[in-house]
């Protein structure tokens, strides 16, 4: 019973750290409309980062993580500025396999500059875990819940009151019609590429923190998917409620699946969940339904 | 198609024929020549480079039909190989089945795999699709890794002895050579007549606007079904033979990365056309085995010895990305598409237009 329930919280606490990563993935897709297969990547460069300011220069660690969050500020708008900004206007299939390029060349760039053996990233949480109860927790899991929701709470805001963030969701819609409109398409699109580079670092770290990590973290950008899918690409706060589901699921299937299937339980579950939401309800939970007209 | 002054079709079937003119035969001949002889001009390593590159074609010139033509982002091929794989492997090492039979099951379990996630193409759209291949890429790990050990050899994975065709048995690189060139020309074949006809046309139109597409009386789902039934039959037998050739199979071998690969042999070749995905595979396979054959040889020259293997191999990635991305954002037609300025550029020569 205890060990369902350690199953049940720890899967909503790391299906909530999925929803950080999801978040930068949607803040890019309802800005530009981009599908970012390279989010994964920016994650890594996120955490090679803090690494490098941290262990390789030796500075404290507040103010590498500070450097490491300006530096994928700025890595984020350089992304945008080099590839995004010549192909404002392109179509939707361009902007999509550029990623796919991102992803090689982002990955090349990581294995040039940091090789594939392993980096052990700064405890930036102390290790000790939190009691709640007859459960026993990671303290970087709990923190990084909190600053999840927080968040989404901020940008839920940031999307639906504030003037930048509306124009951003405009220029999602179509860039010909928002530039027509007199909006700044190229800035919109720089702004979400600034805020995802800064998700993705501060996901890193929480879910890193105290870590050996090599650039195969990677694949936390396609374990984030599902949670973005079911949110509904869309929807920043439905983020939170999605990744808990999906969370919880993933830690219920592991609690009975795994003595069955000897592990790995957990790793693919996600995405059979995400096939039957796209079967039944491909929109997600929050997402906007479009009417298309030809 | 632009042809030269004073050559048209008389007939319904000349206007018909893929290949029209006698220059034409004279090349595809010459080529076909070319391609048959290719193992006496460079053998051991060069061989062996030549049949993983026509596998790979047609994995890839799969992927055109599914990704090129019917517009259904897919990023699962690699995952549809290995079903293919695992299918031919274990009808040969169960059964002992014919190659003649396993190849085209191979194809068939694959194709039937790759539509399963199809029928979620037929609800959703563009990109969200990508989503779904994805999945089918953790599930195929999953599930090779954890079907009973009687079935695919689970983590061991499985190991196959040379098969043979009518006691002809393919147990060098040269022999599979033939096998895998032959296979190759006839799915390329199948491509061809495949995208020219009304199948490949309504690809093209559920790619180009589906809704569109809809209204005029294309049954959008079938047809975006259809396109993953192909793609992933040309996955399964492209799988099917590398588990031929490679005599190993496990679920490690077909990972996500190698189907940005083969989606990355399709941005450089260029989309919606069946030889830019065959000028794109050997285009990158073979960049790639420039770099890992150069790689160790810049190591060795004094001034460059601070620079590790890995780095040159990691570096590999580099440029390729970048040739990825200089490619959408300068000439997303591909090097199909500068081909085809060749060609016409040679045809009309000396006069510019």
């Amino acid at each position: 019973m205890i060990s369902l329930l350690f199953h049940v919280v720890n899967g909503a606490l790391i299906g909530l750290l999925y929803s950080l990563v999801a978040m930068g993935f949607i803040i890019i897709y309802r800005s530009a409309r981009v599908f970012n297969f390279a989010q994964g990547e920016v994650v890594v460069v996120g955490a090679f980062l803090v690494w490098s300011f941290s262990q390789y220069f030796g500075l404290p660690l507040w103010v590498s993580l500070v450097f490491a969050f300006a530096a994928s500020i700025l890595l984020g708008l350089a992304i945008e500025r080099s590839i995004f900004r010549p192909l404002v206007g392109e179509e939707l299939f361009s902007l999509v396999m550029v990623t796919i390029g991102l992803l090689v060349l982002i990955r090349g760039l990581v294995l040039v500059t940091w090789g594939a053996e392993v980096h052990f990233f700064p405890k930036v949480f102390p290790t000790a875990g939190i009691r709640i109860g007859p459960l026993i927790l990671d303290k970087g899991l709990v923190i990084g819940a909190g600053l999840t929701i927080f968040a989404a709470a901020f940008f839920s805001w940031f999307f639906n009151r504030t003037r930048t963030g509306l124009e951003m969701t405009a220029v999602a819609e179509d860039h010909q019609i928002a530039l027509s409109l007199g909006l700044n398409v190229k800035r919109s699109i720089a702004i979400a590429w600034a805020i995802s580079g800064v998700l993705c670092t501060m996901a890193a770290t929480i879910f890193l923190s105290g870590k050996g990590m090599t650039f195969l973290v990677s694949d936390i950008g396609l374990a984030a998917l599902p949670v973005a899918l079911l949110a509904g690409l869309e929807s920043v706060g439905g983020l939170i409620l999605a990744g808990a589901l999906i969370g919880i699921s993933m830690g219920v299937a592991e609690h009975f699946l795994d003595p069955i299937f000897q592990g790995g339980v957990g790793a693919v579950f996600p995405f059979i969940i995400m096939i039957i939401v796209l079967l039944i309800r491909p929109s997600g939970l929050f997402g906007w339904k479009t009417i298309e007209r030809i | 198609m632009t042809r030269p002054a004073g050559v048209f079709s008389q007939t319904y079937d000349e206007d018909q024929a893929i290949i029209r003119t006698r220059p034409q035969w004279y090349w595809f001949i010459g080529f076909m020549i070319f391609m048959f002889t290719l193992p006496f001009f460079g053998g051991g390593r060069a061989l062996g480079i030549m049949n993983m590159i026509w596998i790979t074609v047609i994995a890839v010139v799969g992927l055109q039909i599914n990704v090129g033509y019917a517009g259904q982002v897919n990023l699962g091929q690699s995952a549809f190989m290995g079903v293919g794989a695992y299918a031919a492997g274990a009808l040969t090492f169960h059964f002992d089945l014919p190659i003649w039979i396993t190849i085209p099951a191979a194809g068939i379990s694959s194709a039937i795999f790759g539509a399963m996630f199809g029928l979620a193409a037929v609800r959703v759209k563009g990109f969200y699709l990508a989503l779904t291949t994805i999945a089918a890429q953790y599930i195929f790990a999953f599930a090779m890794i954890k079907l009973p050990k009687a079935w695919f050899g689970q983590i061991e994975g499985l190991r196959l002895n040379p098969v043979s065709l009518l006691g002809f048995e393919f147990n060098n690189d040269l022999r599979m050579y033939y096998l895998v060139a032959s296979i190759t020309v006839l799915m390329i074949y199948g491509a061809w007549g495949l995208v020219r006809s009304r199948t490949g046309r309504a690809f093209v139109a559920v790619r180009d606007n589906d809704n569109a597409a809809n209204i005029i009386g294309i049954d959008v789902f079938y047809y975006k079904f259809l396109s993953f039934f192909i793609g992933a039959f040309y996955a399964g037998v492209a799988g099917a033979l590398w588990g031929y050739y490679v005599r190993y199979i496990h679920a490690d071998q077909f990972t996500l990365w190698l189907s940005v690969w083969y989606l990355s042999m399709l941005i450089v070749g260029g989309m919606g056309s069946i030889l830019g995905a065959i000028i794109g595979t050997v285009g990158i396979r073979s960049l790639q085995e420039m770099i890992t054959y150069l790689g160790p040889k810049i190591t060795e020259i004094e001034l460059f010895s601070a620079i590790g293997g890995e780095v040159v191999f990691a570096s590999m990635n580099v440029l390729l990305g970048g040739i990825i991305i200089l490619f959408v954002i300068f000439e997303p037609r591909g090097l199909y598409h500068r081909w085809n300025i060749i060609k016409e550029t040679y045809r009309i020569w000396p006069f510019p237009h």
